[in-house]
């Protein structure tokens, strides 16, 4: 081929080439292009064209496309090439339709076709080129196809097959994890394929699916680490040798696979070591692939249960990047160090002239890796500097993204570390000024709730200086122009909550600033109602104190203005601002207390005070109120357990229940659909499983409802994952775990693992914090300082907003959403709003689930004997849908501390829930749940602690 | 894994675009200007690798030639480097042992039209080829196969179908 200078191009090929080489503008490239795809319309749509020429026209269209030009009246022709007997005009075809087609696009179907008769063919270059296509164009919908062809693919005689056939499955499961959950034994078994490649190729999908489940592929740590052991001895062949290293891509899959295998887990560490010790001695650190290897081995060890030798040999290797004159390797080594400095915080100290050198450097990459090192070894001894380092750079760049990163990154290192007010509060007035805009609203009411709160200390003068600095650093400041709109909202606050609190500054030169504010920002209404319920707060503080007072012109002015306003907030609150005066001192003092912030206000979310007046109306005859959830629910349970009595396979119903897709159903729905439906038939285990364990706690009620006993199955299927946060004694931690483990050697026991390690992953994250560590961390690092928090402000955010939206009686706080919002029972609401979690929630909707599990749990469980753990009985359900578990997991993995946070949050409500655990809250629950879209994970916490107490 | 793989001359001028994720076709020159803009000016000294959106860009340049990766921000660097290095020691391998028209469009010849010197575009001449290997290379987004020797007998199999 190359011969004729690529596929033996025509004339006019090369001409096309040369003129469009030549031509001088864009827009005679444009014109020599569009030329060309006439001719090729006109040639490509002649029936009589030879096929030998169809090749080359379909490389001149691909041409085209790269040059940037729509080519997609071509795309049918690429398609009809694939169907082609000719092998290489098969091959191009596929080649083309890979490039020109995503999965979605409507002319898939027309090669899915081809597709299964070519996998089934002879020739074994036609199989590896259909094979491309399916990793690059097979979707969700049309893997079903395809799969039993490429599955008999692994088996193939030719190595070349096989490991393709390997990618594509992997691709698979990517796509659709339940499509091939029954044939991750295939993987398994490729791990030990006669060649390195198709071996090397097994690793891929084993490296997603270890990550997904690390407990369920603990038997394989000795597999890898000697398979890893062959490789560095140069057993495979010396082709996948690369600059003397021996197969060094492999290696460094298998070392990342070892850390993810090694974490927590000191048996799967210690088998570790022998190997790592090897493969730091012989890695050629003169080489970028002896260096890639040696950085992977460091990520390696510092995952691992920690061994000092390694430790020693893995800081040696990183002070030689860091001195090295490459910034790769700089960057390598302080990314390497950042991690380290999680297990041995000392190491960093060495480095540290090296580590400023990095944070000079001009490089931006290598800057930032520096300041996230930074972050993570900040304590209170060096917060200054290194804040005033973030702000400096947070200053001199254009990326907003990474902007809003650094400069809630300074927010949180401030709140924690802060010296001294006076320096808190100047941080906390650059970063607004400078990136107020850029960042979330909750940062500022953080801010705020600060200054209201103080520092947490019991020390009222220390807080009264706080913010009587705030107030003097902000009527400086808010004189500049262009303050960014949530530093002006705080300063508003501030001013009107604590600017005469220290009889520095009148009322009417903190009330005219106030004016001015609003004045200076028309457009801007949510400062404009800051300012005017700082004014009232202003006035209703003089008021209360006896004071006569007078309404300045100018807020007269501004009243006027605001009563004629479009937004009925600002008008609202302008009424209110006027009805203050015509109220005596008491009346006053009662509505706008003074410094009140931080009280705590009760809100009786039941609703009890009306207790008597219920009871009354139920006494005369009325009927007791249910609500329309808990209707429906026993009506819908109650049909379940007539059906279910006269078929025991609660197949058809649970069915029905997953007709109710959420709208936002996430598009890997219809395999978990399809795996569930699968999974019923194991019903014979599952029952077997299920007669013997219960839960201690619905032992505990046992018989005292039916009602309760329902509840007590919800919460344990979803409860369980976050079982971690009440932090039960270690023995019965221990004791599920050895449950756990415990191999079954019936069919349901290879998916069951799935969801009680999601359980035991989140209790890990718990663990991993041991109190040794987090002394050790809090001396040198601050380090449970920090993880505090990162816990309280949001805990104690949703209060301040509680406060301040009560402070304002009716009027409405410029975010008042929240406030009003949580008279609803818990999960927590601020953290709905935030669009990283809603966006990442597969919202499969577990509870329809449940709607057929309420039966089995209340016949068996008054059966069971209770004497054992309630967590077994838990994974025993689960394991019914342990299919569920990965579309949960992949949701959870990723960043379990979001879910761990939330559990602690949701504390405090579920005591409030405790007192009365019964269907119709649980159902309230579920349905609030249900309609924010939260994933049973993000539930489970609540529910959990109702069983627990 | 990969996202997507992009050889551009220094003009800007896509010379070889394979994506692993599905991607619209605006936003692929969306993507293929933004990761230009990026590598174009970087200093020979600073690291080979940039953030890009939420994941990073490894790339290296030949000659006036830049490749890039775009991979997770979990992936190893230094690895994906050395991958673009191993692909180009295949295209090495590959066109000065097959192309006889070695003494026309050698193999430096055609790094010197890949790389934008002399007649630039005749390198879309070779274009086949070099998704060809990179299909034996890389699949799904993963390497796929990391034997130089494995990948050449592969083409040469290939080869004999012309």
């Amino acid at each position: 081929m190359g011969s004729q200078g690529g596929f033996g191009q025509s004339k006019e090929f090369l001409d096309l080439i040369k003129s469009i080489g030549e031509s001088r503008s864009k827009a005679e490239e444009d014109r020599i292009v569009l030329r060309e795809v006439e001719t090729l319309k006109l040639r490509l749509n002649d029936p009589n064209t030879p096929k030998y020429k169809l090749k080359e026209y379909i490389i001149r269209l691909l041409y085209v496309e790269m040059l940037g030009h729509d080519a997609s009246f071509g795309y049918i022709h690429a398609v009809k090439m694939t169907h082609d007997e000719n092998l290489l005009l098969k091959r191009s075809g596929y080649l083309a339709v890979t490039l020109f087609l995503n999965e979605d696009h409507d002319l898939i179907i027309l090669i899915v076709n081809t597709i299964q008769k070519d996998l089934k063919s002879d020739n074994y270059l036609v199989v590896c080129a259909a094979l491309n296509a399916v990793c690059r164009l097979i979707n969700e919908e049309t893997i079903p196809a395809v799969l039993p062809q490429v599955v008999e693919l692994l088996g193939h005689q030719k190595e070349a097959v096989r490991k393709k056939a390997v990618m594509a499955l992997h691709r698979f499961s990517q796509k659709a994890p339940g499509s091939v959950s029954h044939l991750i034994s295939n993987f398994r078994k490729k791990l030990c394929d006669n060649d390195p490649g198709v071996m090397g190729a097994a690793l891929c999908p084993l490296f997603d699916l270890i990550a997904a489940d690390v407990d369920k592929y603990k038997d394989l740590v000795v597999s890898f680490v000697n398979i890893l052991k062959q490789v560095a001895e140069r057993r495979l062949p010396k082709s996948y040798d690369y600059h003397q290293m021996p197969a060094p891509f492999i290696q460094i899959k298998l070392l990342k696979i070892l850390s993810l295998l090694g974490i927590d887990d000191k048996k799967a560490s210690e088998q570790m070591y022998t190997i790592l010790g090897d493969i730091m001695r012989k890695c050629d650190s003169t080489s970028n692939i002896g260096n890639a290897i040696l950085y992977e081995s460091i990520c390696c060890i510092s995952s691992l249960h920690p061994n000092p030798k390694l430790l020693e040999a893995a800081a040696d290797a990183i002070a030689k990047f860091l001195k090295s004159d490459s910034n790769n390797l700089k960057y390598l080594g302080i990314d390497a160090l950042t991690r380290l400095i999680k297990i041995n915080p000392e190491i960093a100290e060495q480095h540290q002239l090296a580590v400023i050198d990095c944070l000079e450097d001009p490089d931006d990459t290598l800057k930032r890796k520096t300041f996230n090192l930074l972050y993570k070894m900040t304590k209170s001894s060096n917060v200054e500097v290194i804040v005033d380092r973030m702000i400096e750079y947070m200053i001199s760049i254009n990326d907003s993204h990474y902007k809003t990163e650094i400069a809630s990154r300074c927010v949180e290192l401030g709140e924690q570390f802060a010296p001294s007010n006076q320096w808190f509060i100047q941080t906390m007035n650059k970063v607004f000024e400078h990136a107020g805009d850029l960042m979330n609203a909750k940062v500022a009411h953080n801010l705020m709730k600060l200054i209201a709160e103080g520092f947490g200390e019991d020390d009222d003068t220390a807080d009264s200086q706080l913010r009587s600095s705030a107030v003097e650093s902000y009527l400086r400041i808010m004189g500049e122009p262009k303050l960014p709109s949530a530093f002006l909202q705080v300063i508003c606050w501030v001013l009107g909550e604590y600017g005469i609190a220290d009889d520095k500054y009148s009322s009417s030169y903190i009330i005219g600033k106030l004016c001015d504010v609003a004045e200076a920002h028309p457009d801007d209404d949510k400062v404009k109602a800051y300012a005017v319920t700082g004014i009232m707060k202003i006035y209703s503080f003089e008021i209360a104190s006896g004071k006569h007072v007078d309404l300045l012109p100018e807020c007269q002015s501004l009243i006027e203005e605001m009563l004629a306003s479009h937004s009925t907030d600002l008008q609202q609150r302008a009424y209110e601002l006027q009805s203050i005066f015509t109220l005596d001192a008491q009346a006053v003092k009662k509505i706008m207390p003074m410094d009140s912030t931080c009280d705590d206000i009760e809100i009786d979310k039941n609703l009890s005070f009306l207790d008597g007046y219920v009871q009354q109306a139920i006494e005369n005859g009325a009927q007791p109120y249910i609500p329309e959830s808990e209707r429906l629910g026993i009506s819908s349970i109650s049909s379940f357990k007539s059906h279910d009595e006269h078929e025991p396979s609660t197949h058809a119903l649970r069915f029905e229940a997953y007709e109710l897709p959420k709208p936002s159903l996430p598009h890997n729905i219809p395999p978990v659909l399809a795996s569930s439906t699968e999974l019923v038939p194991v019903e014979p285990s599952y029952v077997a499983d299920i007669l013997h364990p219960t839960s201690a706690p619905s032992a505990s009620d046992a018989g005292s409802s039916e009602l309760k006993l329902r509840l007590d199955g919800v919460q344990k299927k979803w409860g369980r994952p976050t079982y971690s946060s009440p932090a039960p004694s270690s023995s019965s931690t221990n004791q599920v775990k050895v449950q756990n483990e415990t191999p079954r050697p019936d069919s349901a026991s290879s998916s069951k693992p799935t969801i009680h390690d999601t359980a035991y992953i989140s209790r890990k994250q718990q663990i991993e914090i041991s109190p040794e560590k987090q002394k050790l961390a809090a001396s040198l690092f601050g380090g449970s300082a920090k993880s505090e928090g990162r816990h309280l402000p949001s805990q104690k955010n949703l209060k301040t907003q509680n406060h301040t939206s009560d402070t304002y009686r009716s009027s409405k706080a410029p975010a008042p959403d929240t406030a009003v919002k949580t008279s609803q029972p818990p999960p927590d609401l601020l953290d709905m709003g935030e669009p990283s979690i809603a966006s990442s929630t597969p919202s499969v909707d577990p509870f329809k689930q449940f709607e057929g599990l309420f039966d089995f749990t209340q016949e068996t469980t008054p059966v069971s004997t209770g004497g054992v753990h309630g967590a077994t009985k838990d994974s025993d359900f689960t394991s019914l849908f342990a299919d569920m578990s990965l579309s949960a997991q992949s949701h959870i993995d990723p960043n379990p501390e979001p879910n761990g946070l939330r559990g602690n949050k949701v504390k405090p409500s579920g005591n409030q829930l405790n007192k009365g655990p019964n269907l119709k809250e649980s159902l309230e629950k579920d349905a609030l749940v249900r309609h924010v879209g939260v994933t049973p994970s993000g539930q489970n916490p609540i529910l959990f602690k109702d069983l627990l107490g | 894994m990969i996202r997507f793989i992009l050889l551009q001359n220094r003009q800007g001028k896509t010379r070889l675009a394979k994506y692993y994720i599905p991607l619209e076709e605006s936003e692929k020159h969306k993507v293929e200007y933004e990761v230009h803009r990026l590598v174009v000016n970087r200093d020979p000294k600073f690291t080979n690798f940039v953030e890009f959106r939420t994941h990073k860009v490894i790339y290296r340049r030949y000659a006036g030639l830049f490749f890039s990766l775009c991979v997770d921000i979990t992936d190893n660097e230094l690895a994906y480097l050395e991958s673009i290095h191993l692909f180009v020691e295949i295209l090495d391998h590959f066109f000065s042992n097959v192309c006889e028209l070695d003494l026309v469009f050698n193999f430096h010849k055609l790094w010197l039209c890949l790389a934008g010197f002399r007649p630039d575009e005749y390198s879309v001449l070779y274009t086949v080829q070099v998704y060809l290997i990179l299909d034996e290379f890389i699949l799904a987004g993963e390497l796929q196969e990391t034997s130089k020797k494995a990948i050449i007998e592969r083409m040469g199999e290939l080869e004999k179908l012309d």
